[in-house]
């Protein structure tokens, strides 16, 4: 049987990360196993930057104003002291990713350079012009290239195996092989990523964010941690959902519904186009639902018109928008409206995290890192620039709690092992042998439909009771469904197959936690409870699943310097 | 409706065959949903790679009629276009061993970067606890070259590896070396630099289908220029690949035109000339593509070329 002290899964900027100072300790084996080649990884999509109070731009920058920003940003739902450790640690993880080589843009002085964001006090976010999370992912991959991390590329996690509490190893497939193997190990972190494709085309995430390791944890017993919360952009390109940067609106951008009207006259009548993404947002969604938008279904759009800036602003300020609006919605900004509508952008919860100087979860040598978990330092609301300053910190602290782990703990047993990669053998086989049934896009394609208009960005008691049975509905007609290739090598449509459970899981789990979750905070927007109630709600909530049946609880936050109070920009 | 015609090479890992496969034209469409479509609504055992759909990832790239191009931000209009034709044959890229249909591998693409130690070497000028101070300027020389997404297009069309795997470097990892060698934070720059030479450096055809293809528009060749031109720098000026640019650049200064005839024997030396071109020279002299007996003069404008010259070396320095 394949035996590793350590094994992280997935190979993005937490990843990478993690395996960095894991196999900073010579005596352990240790090895990444990713779905994708390393650099493909999402970490790689991140523009803008990250965050961390250098104060090189601005001498009044602290560690102690990027706290406060990031508790007041998450709605007060993040706990506080694990804030304060990421914030405080976050300038020497600039120094140290410099040192790596990351390529970071310039100040006139030659420290790195640093630029105001949304929901910061001053300006801290770090950035290489508009390709942060690319720069620092490579950089990364290079170090790892370096410093020979053992690389299992096209490898794919199928579960992670916990008996009786204590965790033996995981069951993943080498792709290219089509082989099944369980993996011995002492300790792992799980650094997969979001699960944005629960709304699979409404999403500014890559096709494969499907939440795998926060599938296999929750499978295992893990609990996941504020779900609810998932961050929406307003600008996605309609048949993409690719993100169009804020700066359009910044720039003087319209929306426009289809009888011509700049809509948001009736939302916000001062600040137009340029009120916050959340009202925004939910603005576009409204002129769709009563019947004022374009297209129909999953493809119903408004129009962002820059016609009036002219030629010469848009080639000025806004090129690369031009460009992404040209490549992949077939339309020049100068000439043309661009057809839009929002997009999940980042999802909050995760795997439950339960020490955030180890990462580790409630189950001894299981670590988790990056968006596939919740720490949690984003709450209800993750502020820009927060994201790839996340991977990179808690990827380090995860690797480093992965190595004390492993040296502490010995290797399981190996029974259930052996015994689910018996039932994943026989699960692929019958799959493979399967040619009728319901097409799994298509059950993909009816949850991304019923998340996007029942768990999206409205919510209502009545429309999410209706999501939860649609999902439970897919759940049973998944069973059954049609994968369509029978190869045993490279069978992608087997894995887009269990992606495509993963996210069923995960999406069954958002819904739970946002029905029970009465009032709005953070991204979480109800229209039958339109406040905040911290009376009630200023906890965390953690669903449990044992076989098909949810659990849900809820745990306190932590709360050490600042009270809650409201938010107001 | 009009309907594209779609040939897509196979491979099993044994066998390889094209298979078609008819679309419906949609406008303003892009190669990867054109693949996209087959593999979802008709034929489920395709196989290709992509992730984030928006050219940052590098994963998609694909050969469209000989061509390499990244799938997912290559617009299916303006490939019709191009070929004029409604038939497509797409195929994996080349220069890669190819996995399954027109997924490829990359392990062994890092294996040879690794030769050039892609990654920095840090100068004592910085420190883990407090990073390096880098100019903007310095940043800029290094703007454009972290841009590749490693995506394999300047690989696949490149003419020199073609015939010669083994011992050139794919475009890309001449772009992470040079990377590294103008990064003012880096403390070796021989280190990355010795083996570009090592490994036919010199052998670029300069046919410039790596630098016309890059989806991020990366001026690879000008910077296979400034790699050659630092390895004579180093002093590197004894091998084949600068005895060659030198007999042009003496030729050229001397009469204003080149002397091909006397070329090979500048670059290999006579004995090696005599040894390996002869035969050659003769099919060329028997074809009357040269004459040995002509010797260029020097032409009327020699001083304005000699000016250039000058000018070039003002501008350099």
């Amino acid at each position: 049987m394949l035996k590793f002290d350590v094994v992280v899964v997935g190979a993005g900027g937490a990843g990478m990360m993690a395996a960095l100072s894991a196999s900073k300790d010579k005596n352990l084996k240790v090895a990444v196993l990713s779905k994708i080649f390393p650099t493909r990884s999402h970490t790689g999509a991140a523009q803008g930057g990250i965050n961390a109070a250098m104060g090189y731009r601005d001498n009044t920058d602290s560690t102690e104003k990027h706290f406060r920003d990031t508790v007041k940003g998450s709605d007060f739902l993040a706990d506080q002291d694990a804030v304060e450790f990421f914030t405080s640690r976050m300038p020497e993880i600039i120094s140290e990713l410099d040192f790596y080589g990351v390529p970071f843009s310039r100040d006139e002085n030659g420290h790195v350079a640093q630029r105001p964001f949304g929901g910061a006090s001053s300006p801290r976010t770090c950035y290489s012009a508009d390709k942060t999370g690319h720069v620092i992912l490579h950089a990364l991959y290079e170090q790892c290239l370096k410093n020979k991390v053992q690389f299992l590329n096209e490898w794919f996690l199928l579960s992670v195996v916990v008996e009786n509490g204590e965790f033996e190893g995981l069951v993943a497939m080498d792709i290219r092989e089509g082989k099944i193997y369980p993996i011995q190990a002492k300790s792992v972190v799980i650094a997969s990523g979001g699960f944005g494709r629960i709304y699979w085309s409404r999403t500014t995430n890559a096709i494969n964010m499907t939440g795998d390791g926060t599938a296999a944890c929750f499978e295992a017993g893990i609990p996941i941690k504020d779900p609810e919360f998932i961050q929406f952009h307003p600008t996605g390109l309609a048949q993409t959902g690719v993100l169009l940067s804020e700066a359009c609106r910044g720039e003087g951008g319209y929306l426009i519904n289809r009888v011509g009207e700049r809509f948001m006259a009736r939302y916000a009548p001062e600040k137009m186009e340029l009120g916050p993404r959340d009202l925004v947002s939910r603005s576009i969604e409204t002129e769709i639902k009563e019947g004022r938008g374009f297209g129909e279904g999953m493809t119903s759009y408004v129009l962002m018109d820059l016609r009036h800036l002219g030629e010469k602003k848009i080639m000025e300020r806004l090129p690369q928008v031009r460009e992404l609006a040209m490549e992949f919605e077939g339309v020049d900004l100068i000439k043309e409206p661009v057809p839009i509508r929002p997009s999940c952008h980042y999802t909050m919860g995760g795997i439950h995290v339960s020490d955030f100087e180890t990462c580790s979860t409630p189950i001894d040598g299981i670590h988790a890192a990056g968006e596939c978990c919740s720490v949690s330092i984003h709450g209800a609301n993750r502020l820009g620039g927060n994201s790839v300053a996340d991977v990179v910190l808690f990827g380090k602290y995860a690797g480093i709690g992965a190595k004390e782990s492993a040296k502490r703990r010995i290797f399981g047993g190996t029974t259930k092992l052996e015994q689910e990669a018996t039932e994943w053998n026989a699960k692929f086989k019958a799959i493979r042998e399967n040619t009728v049934g319901t097409s799994m896009f298509d059950i993909r394609n009816r949850l991304a439909e019923t998340m996007w208009y029942n768990v999206g960005i409205f919510r209502t008691e009545s429309d999410m009771a209706k999501a939860l049975e649609t999902v439970d509905e897919l759940i049973e007609e998944y069973k059954d469904a049609y994968a369509g290739d029978p190869a045993e090598k490279y069978n992608m449509a087997f894995i887009n197959y269990v992606e495509i459970g993963n996210i069923l899981k995960l999406a069954r789990a958002v819904t739970m936690g946002a029905l029970n979750r009465k009032e709005s905070r953070g991204s979480h927007s109800r229209g039958d409870y339109p406040t905040r109630n911290d009376e009630q709600f200023l906890k965390h909530t953690l669903i449990y699943k044992n076989g098909n049946k949810y659990r849900l609880e809820y745990a306190p936050v932590k709360i050490t310097k600042y009270q809650p109070e409201e938010r107001k920009y | 409706m009009e309907k594209i015609t779609v040939k897509i090479k196979r491979f099993d890992g044994r066998e390889s065959y094209y298979q078609k496969y008819e679309v419906p034209y949609e406008k303003g469409k892009t190669i990867l949903w054109l693949l996209t479509m087959i593999r979802e609504e008709q034929d489920p055992t395709l196989n290709f790679t992509s992730a984030c759909r928006h050219a940052i990832c590098g994963s998609c790239a694909v050969q469209i009629n000989g061509n390499a191009f990244l799938a997912c931000n290559t617009s299916l209009d303006e490939v019709l276009d191009t070929y004029k034709t409604m038939n497509l044959t797409f195929e994996p890229l080349k220069n890669f061993d190819v996995i399954k249909d027109l997924v490829i591998v990359w392990e062994p693409k890092m294996e040879k970067m690794e030769k050039v130690k892609p990654w920095i070497i840090p100068s004592e000028k910085g420190s883990n606890e407090h990073g390096f101070l880098q100019s903007e300027e310095e940043f800029h020389q290094i703007a454009a070259p972290t841009d590749c997404i490693l995506c394999g297009v300047c690989a696949s069309e490149c003419n020199q590896l073609a015939v010669n795997q083994e011992g050139y470097l794919e475009p890309f990892i001449l772009n992470r070396a040079y990377r590294y060698i103008v990064d003012s934070r880096d403390g070796s720059p021989q280190d990355h630099l010795q083996p570009v030479l090592e490994n036919d450096l010199w052998k670029c055809l300069h046919c410039m289908q790596c630098v016309s293809q890059c989806p991020k528009s990366i001026p690879l060749t000008d910077q296979i220029a400034y790699l050659r031109s630092s390895t004579m720098q180093m002093g590197a000026v004894n091998n084949q690949g600068a005895k060659h640019a030198y007999a042009f650049h003496d030729d050229v200064k001397n009469k204003g035109r080149l002397n091909e005839t006397m070329l090979p024997i500048k670059t290999d030396g006579l004995v090696q000339t005599a040894l390996t071109k002869i035969p050659f020279a003769l099919r060329m002299i028997k074809k009357g593509k040269i004459n040995p007996l002509h010797m260029p003069k020097q032409i009327s404008g020699i001083h304005e070329v000699r000016r250039l010259y000058e000018y070039a070396e003002e501008v350099k320095s």
